[in-house]
């Protein structure tokens, strides 16, 4: 039977999709996006009749299992943040669902929760921001920046909060935890600002964490400490991240998935290794080519490709790439925007030509 | 032999702030040949762009250079009058800056703001004449000639980069310092800028000073690189020496915690620590407390900037012996 199925496989490729359908997957993933999207209204004045739209996100579908760490890549205005803010539902998508298995093992649909439903939610799932400068508030000390989840959820009483913080601070890095927990932002450095704001996304034990550029405002050295210890949290806690980054390198040592987005579209999807040992799409292709490289002995290639990232307002219906790909063809032209197919085992790609 | 463009000589910087001196560059001496490109590399606060600020004396009024001469091709700069010094900016030093969004004007059209550089520069004989020079200028940084009547918020990222490396180009100066050129700019942007900029420093036999945090970037477009660190520098050499054959401590964690996206995936070491403060440095090597080789002499007295081999100096009393390949 297994015979069959390898057969008819190849025969014609199974979309992304179909495959997050079928029952045979082992394990149910964590989380389950189908088909999600976000449109933002351009309104040229408020009597305009026909309004346009930024396809921020576009009909995008994928799954995280638990304990896997799914890097989602791409220019500036790829869509990237826009995803990461949908799944922690700081955004509402305007289509499709998210299903995520939280807590008490239930599976629910959080696209459009409301209220209370809604944080009670976010007691399962946090996010960490790009600037540790912007996202702390520089009046309050450390215990009340860490704490506040725990206040908002209404969790322990004050003793009990500030024992959490403090062994929240000793895991992040910042020992001994009592010489930190009273200071304020500004007596902090970049590095130790970001520790600080891991911990207060770990405070009220979330299962599923979304990280935004967390190391890119960094210095290198420090850096590096900063993603050893995602790491080290991820195994030792059982976080499942979705980790954007612009930064392939980064991408590389941080995730066992890498999803590369294009205007709204995750354009290849796979295994880390695989899609950047053997990258099938142009773009993502073109992306790996334009990384600098930390030896001045060797030489890279020109990235083959054309132009700059356009904003997807009211994109044609072909696909996204098509300005801007060196294979881009009559067919290309004139279909819709290809599926995310499988090409080979566990790795998708959007190309007609791959 | 090529004769230098640039010779810095045991400078030292400080700025005063209310809770003392900070002392940001402090003793740094390089060399720089006609026509090559040098990359400075160190993390933020390591003084790569209070040296970039002092060589076109670009300063704060709380800065004060302490000691030390710039020659830019024999001419002195430290001790020049701010009127002397005013002819020499531009002219024969230019500079880009990180922030090509604060470095134009949004009120001026683009090409009305470099025509005031070239006039305040003395660089226009009639305005029809500066109109040809910069489209020229526009062609060779890639941008249309159209451009030049637009204003900033018209352009992306990348094209007000382009901009701005025209405006500094466009009195032909002999000397270009470049401040993180391409920080903000996605990776297929910032190749293409690179490439372009490493073209025509070819092309115009300019030379080059770039400025970077980011390792791989200034691998790519130098010829030699000096590492800094707190102030200091403590490493300088080829390319090829920094890359393969560390001396450094400090150069080599930095090149081990640096992920690259070719070769086997190795595992990324962590330097201990965060820069100093400068308000109060370490004594002796500045890197001391973070050195894993430290001794007791690391910790009195700041090693001296030594030639090791042919081009290659340190600051180090127990350089290291390693030979890199990263592939």
């Amino acid at each position: 039977m297994s015979l069959n199925m390898q057969k008819e496989s190849k025969m014609k490729p199974k979309s992304y999709q179909d495959q997050l359908m079928t029952p045979d997957i082992p394990e149910e993933p964590l989380v389950k996006v189908e088909n999600l999207s976000k449109l933002f209204p351009l309104s040229k004045s408020i009597f305009s009749e026909s309004r346009s739209f930024i396809h921020a996100v576009d009909g995008v579908s994928f799954s995280i299992k638990r304990g896997e760490s799914l890097a989602l890549v791409g220019e500036s205005g790829s869509g990237k943040t826009t995803t990461g803010k949908l799944l922690v539902r700081l955004l509402e998508p305007t289509k499709g669902n998210i299903h995520m298995k939280l807590g008490d093992g239930g599976n629910t649909d959080i696209a459009h929760l409301r209220g209370g439903e809604l944080k009670r939610f976010r007691r399962h799932v946090q996010m960490i921001f790009q600037d540790p400068y912007e996202s702390l508030n520089p009046r309050r000390t450390i215990f009340d920046t860490i704490a506040e989840p725990l206040v908002v959820q209404n969790i322990g009483d004050l003793m009990e909060r500030e024992q959490r913080v403090m062994e929240l601070l000793t895991l992040v890095g910042l020992a001994p935890a009592d010489t930190f927990i009273f200071r304020f932002p500004h007596e902090l450095s970049g590095g130790q600002r970001q520790r600080v704001a891991i911990a207060r996304a770990l405070v009220v034990d979330p299962t599923f964490l979304v990280a935004d550029e967390p190391t890119s405002m960094l210095d290198v050295s420090v850096r590096t400490g900063v993603m050893n210890l995602m790491q080290e949290l991820a195994d030792r806690l059982g976080v499942t991240y979705l980790y954007i980054t612009h930064d392939l390198a980064v991408a590389r040592y941080m995730s066992n998935k890498i999803a590369v987005m294009y205007l709204g579209k995750i354009v290849e999807l796979g295994e880390t290794e695989e899609v950047l040992q053997n990258p099938l799409h142009p773009y993502t292709k073109a992306l790996l080519t334009a990384v600098p490289i930390p030896d001045p002995t060797l030489k890279r290639g020109i990235p083959d490709i054309k132009g700059s990232i356009a904003k997807p307002i009211d994109p044609e219906p072909r696909c996204r790439f098509f300005e801007r790909c060196p294979r881009a063809d009559k067919y290309c032209e004139d279909n819709d925007h290809p599926a995310l197919l499988e090409i080979s085992p566990g790795h998708f790609v959007a190309c007609y030509h791959a | 032999m090529t004769e230098n463009v640039l010779k810095v000589e045991n400078l030292t910087m400080h700025y005063t702030t209310r809770a003392g001196e900070v002392s940001a560059v402090d003793d740094v001496s390089f060399e720089l040949k006609k026509g090559h490109a040098m990359g400075l590399v160190g993390e933020s606060g390591c003084g790569k762009t209070s040296i970039a600020a002092t060589l076109l004396r670009l300063l704060p009024d709380n800065a004060i250079i302490k000691s030390g001469q710039v020659y830019l091709d024999g001419l002195e700069l430290v001790g020049l009058k701010e009127e002397q010094m005013r002819k020499v900016r531009w002219n024969r030093i230019s500079m880009v800056f990180q922030a090509a969004m604060n470095a134009l004007n949004p009120v001026y059209k683009v090409g009305d703001q470099i025509i005031e550089a070239m006039e305040t520069h003395g660089r226009v004989e009639t305005n029809q004449q500066a109109r040809q020079d910069i489209e020229a200028l526009f062609e060779l940084v890639g941008l249309e000639p159209k451009m030049l009547d637009r204003y900033p918020h018209e352009y992306s990222g990348g094209m007000r980069q382009r901009a701005v490396i025209a405006m500094a180009l466009s009195c032909k100066p002999e000397l270009i310092i470049a401040d993180e050129p391409t920080t903000a700019l996605d990776v297929i942007v910032q190749d293409n800028l690179l490439r372009e900029m490493t073209a025509l420093q070819k092309k115009l036999g300019m030379s080059m000073i770039y400025i970077s945090h980011d390792i791989a970037v200034i691998a790519e477009v130098s010829d030699h690189i000096g590492v800094m660190y707190a102030g200091r520098l403590v490493e300088m050499g080829t390319s090829e020496q920094i890359f393969k054959r560390p001396l450094h401590p400090y150069t080599f964690g930095l090149m081990s915690a640096f992920p690259s996206i070719i070769g086997p995936k190795r595992e990324l070491t962590i330097l201990p620590g965060e820069p100093p403060d400068l308000l109060k440095p370490p004594p002796g090597c500045r890197f001391h407390p973070r050195c894993p080789y430290a001794t007791e002499i690391c910790t009195q007295e700041a090693p001296p900037f030594e030639e090791i081999s042919a081009g290659h100096q340190v600051a180090c009393y127990h350089p290291m012996e390693v030979s890199l390949d990263v592939t």
